[in-house]
């Protein structure tokens, strides 16, 4: 029964990651380009969650809409004011780019918020529910069923709408997307405002079930890339099912293992696909 | 028989670029490829140069079976291209660029700066000025050098003398032919007719993906077929119309 | 070098004053500083050979310097051996790592070394932390009192100083011989276009392989050489995040791909840090990484070539102006 337990809560917790992590496989498939700040995004979508509740006073639906906006914004504005330079030049200041952001964005959040651990107030989704002898805080319930719900969102709005078919054409050959008319620069802008506001909706549903601090960006960081790997690179319906399954493995590591070697595992798997299935589930490489 | 493809294709997904092709070229000659965008004749370059290796097909250059191989073997085995959009090293000099070339029959330091001097010199370059600073032409004619410098037996040229002025271009076409009299087989992918009519004794024209007629330039743009790939259906028509032979 | 006759001077001249310095400020505080600058351009030139020269980022080369670290110590404790022994030992170690990183990694785009530095990096540190071989979190300790000069435990930093003023050199030598051959061309058409490189038969692979091998070398060695020095290793200060970022942060400042440029960055930032240290006292390490932060992301926006780079683009247009003058 216990384990029942680990097992959904794994799977609970696997779906808010893949709802991050397809926010960053979507940079990728669309840019060739990785956001070594990814994990911070998350993490400023639970302190702007917080900060709502603190001092808005508002419920979920309102951190939860504050924080995907507050992010959005922010992904646009960090395209056009860095990542649009830094993309035509050298792969060094690419990845410098990123990186450093994370950095500045972390230890900001330190310095801001203090390294202390916290976590929502109460909100309507505290409690537990009891079902069949399996206990699952409504908070973690939710969170998880909305994070799938908005991930198959995304890779709708991906596969099925006008707009997404221009994303993707941007993705597929940037210079025959201009020539339609379509403008390159708009959709990567909207793109990164994308995943930065997927980044940001998951923090906020990572805020109501599950306690944090300003650290957590880098370990999300981490399993965003090692979801997005074995999802494989470009696919958000990738990012879903390998969310899924690291949040499973995690979870189990962490039940057999305890809590320290399950980022052994998670890392490691991360190592070994590199070894031997780069392109990962279901991308191309 | 230097380079032979047979039966090459490639496909990307469902959609075939190049879909079954043919090429045979003997050393010493100089073959033109052309044909309207999107034909797949890059698509088809790509595959002889080890870039990409086709879906299905054998490339085969002196004898040995280079279909599965990387660019760096195709390299080594001597076969040299340049590109389309040049890919010059742009934080390198002009001479560095070539030293690059000359490093793969030269592995000694001064054995590879004084081949690079030479070719740079033919080519008519600086040799200290930064790659970044040149322009497309001088972009085209530093990568033209760099493989050069490589030494290859076939040399593969992909629109290499685009964009020049008229009196570029008449250097550009002379720089080719030396290259060509000094032993080395070259195929290019040109629009420009004039480098056609005026360098190659063969051509090959591309359309969608096949080879739809060779022979010498004089006979490939009277093909009817030829013309109605470049021009439409109509356009064939109406040639007749107006009473060519 | 344009001007050789000039260029030679300057370095000689740099290598007289770094020489000299601890002679001319014998203040110990100087001289840890001093070191604390040397150390830092032994990393940072070390992971320019890999980063700076063949573009390969790798943000996780503390991996090389924990291995390097650890391994004089953990001879030291579990078997009595003077800590220099398990230089060697580090060093194998490295090049190992090196490998299986390399191998998988180099055959793919740039981002996905990049990636696996970090993650290797972590791996290996959260690891350390759990194994009580290696002292787990509490980390090791070398010999509080030298048995003999091979314990590399010396009262006063002179000693350390001229030492790892020897192993920069030689790491400078190395890279500037590397530059100079068909080896650094290679490197530096990697990091400018792979595709061409490839098109004109440079085994990429192989050279990013033999590019990430001697700069695990030099890292590890870097390692080793701050661990006798402090004494003292756990997996933060080997293994950290930090460690790896300053490396680059370093190299990146002054110049990547550049001889000088990590020697330049590491002259100008750890002076720097110790100042902010000085200033903000404990809570200081908080803003100098969001210090860290700012500037790698301003280096990288405007200026990726580095100081040396500003500097080569200025100094002309300075020249005029004295000229004019």
């Amino acid at each position: 029964m216990l384990l029942v337990q680990v097992i959904v809560g794994g799977l609970l917790l696997g779906a808010i990651y893949a709802l991050f992590s397809s926010g960053l496989t979507l940079i990728w498939g669309m840019m060739n380009f990785i956001n070594f700040a990814h994990g911070e995004f998350v993490m400023l979508g639970m302190y702007a969650a917080l900060l709502v509740v603190v001092h808005l006073g508002g419920g979920p639906l309102a951190f939860g809409a504050a924080a995907a906006l507050a992010l959005f914004l922010l992904g646009i504005v960090v395209y056009l004011a860095l990542i649009r330079h830094v993309m035509r030049g050298p792969m060094l200041s690419q990845i410098l780019s990123t990186f450093g952001l994370a950095l500045l964005l972390r230890y900001s959040a330190f310095f801001v918020f203090s390294a202390n651990f916290v976590s929502l107030p109460d909100t309507a989704l505290s409690g537990t529910l009891n079902i069949g002898g399996v206990f699952l805080p409504v908070a973690q319930l939710v969170a998880g069923v909305v994070a799938v719900t908005l991930t198959i969102a995304l890779h709708l709005l991906l596969t099925r709408t006008a707009i997404g078919s221009r994303l993707l054409a941007v993705a597929e050959d940037r210079s025959a997307a201009m020539l339609m008319g379509i403008r390159p620069d708009r959709m990567q802008a909207l793109a990164w405002g994308l995943s930065a506001g997927a980044a940001g909706i998951a923090g906020a549903l990572l805020a109501t079930a599950y306690p944090w601090s300003p650290s957590v960006g880098e370990t999300f960081g981490l399993i965003a890339f090692v979801t997005v790997a074995l999802g494989g690179f470009g696919s958000v319906l990738g990012s879903l099912y390998a969310g899924l399954i690291i949040g499973l493995i995690e979870a189990i590591s962490a039940f057999w293992l305890g809590a320290i070697y399950k980022d052994i595992v998670v890392y490691g798997l991360f190592v070994a696909l590199l070894w031997l299935r780069p392109q990962g589930l279901m991308g191309k490489a | 028989m230097l380079l032979e493809a047979q039966n090459v294709a490639k496909a990307f997904g469902s959609f075939w670029a190049v879909a079954g092709a043919d090429l045979a070229v003997e050393e010493g000659e100089i073959i033109g490829l052309i044909g309207p965008n999107g034909a797949g004749k890059s698509t088809f370059f790509n595959c002889l140069a080890g870039d990409m290796p086709p879906t299905s097909g054998r490339i085969l250059f002196g004898g040995t079976d280079l279909t599965r191989a990387p660019p760096e073997a195709h390299a080594r085995a001597g076969i040299g291209r340049t590109f389309q959009v040049p890919a010059t090293f742009e934080d390198m000099s002009v001479i560095d660029n070539v030293m690059v070339g000359a490093f793969l029959r030269h592995p000694h330091r001064n054995d590879a700066r004084a081949l690079a001097r030479r070719i740079v010199e033919m080519t008519g370059l600086r040799a200290d000025q930064p790659a970044r600073s040149l322009g497309t032409p001088g972009r085209k004619r530093l990568e033209i050098a760099r493989v050069l410098a490589s030494e290859p037996r076939l040399l593969l040229l992909d629109e290499s003398l685009a964009g020049l002025t008229p009196s570029e271009l008449q250097e550009a076409i002379a720089l080719v032919r030396r290259i060509h009299e000094s032993g080395v087989t070259i195929v290019i992918v040109e629009h420009i007719m004039e480098v056609i009519m005026t360098l190659t004794r063969r051509v090959l024209v591309f359309n969608q993906g096949r080879v739809i007629s060779s022979g010498t330039p004089e006979q490939v743009v009277r093909d009817e077929a030829v013309i109605e790939a470049y021009l439409g259906r109509g356009a064939q028509r109406h040639s007749r119309g107006s009473g060519n032979p | 070098m344009k001007n050789l006759p000039s260029a030679r001077l300057n370095v000689c001249l740099l290598a007289a004053a770094l020489l000299l310095f601890p002679i001319a400020f014998d203040d110990p505080f100087y001289l840890d500083v001093g070191v604390a600058v040397l150390l830092a351009a032994i990393s940072a030139s070390a992971w320019n050979i890999v980063g700076g020269y063949a573009g390969q980022v790798s943000v996780g080369h503390s991996m090389f310097f924990g291995l390097g670290a650890y391994a004089p110590l953990l001879f030291y404790t579990l078997w009595g051996w003077p800590p220099l022994a398990g230089i060697p030992a580090g060093i194998a170690l490295s090049v190992a790592l090196a490998i299986v990183v390399g191998l998988p990694t180099f055959r793919l785009s740039g981002h996905y070394f990049s990636m696996a530095t970090i993650a290797v990096a972590e791996l290996i540190r959260i690891f350390f932390g759990t194994w009580t071989l290696v002292g787990g979190a509490i980390g090791l300790q070398g010999p509080a009192v030298a048995r003999g000069w091979w314990d590399l435990t010396f009262r006063g930093d002179m000693p350390y100083y001229y030492i790892f003023l020897a192993v920069l050199g030689l790491l400078l030598f190395v890279t500037y011989e590397v530059e100079r051959r068909r080896f650094g061309f290679y490197l530096r058409a990697i990091k400018a276009s792979e595709r061409a490189a490839r098109s004109l038969g440079v085994p990429v692979r192989l050279t990013k392989l033999k590019a990430l091998v001697l700069s695990a070398t030099f890292t590890s060695a870097a390692g080793s050489l701050y661990a006798a020095k402090t004494g003292f290793i756990d997996p933060d200060s080997g293994f950290g995040i930090l460690v790896s970022v300053q490396m680059v942060i370093v190299a990146a400042l002054g110049g990547a791909g550049t001889l000088f440029g990590p020697l330049l960055g590491a002259l100008i930032l750890v002076p720097l840090q110790t100042a902010a240290n000085t200033w903000f006292g404990g809570g200081g390490s908080g803003l100098t990484f969001i210090l860290y932060g700012g500037i790698i992301v301003l280096i990288a926006r405007f200026e990726p070539g580095g100081l040396f780079d500003l500097w080569r683009r200025l100094s002309p247009l300075i020249r005029k102006r004295v000229h004019a003058a």
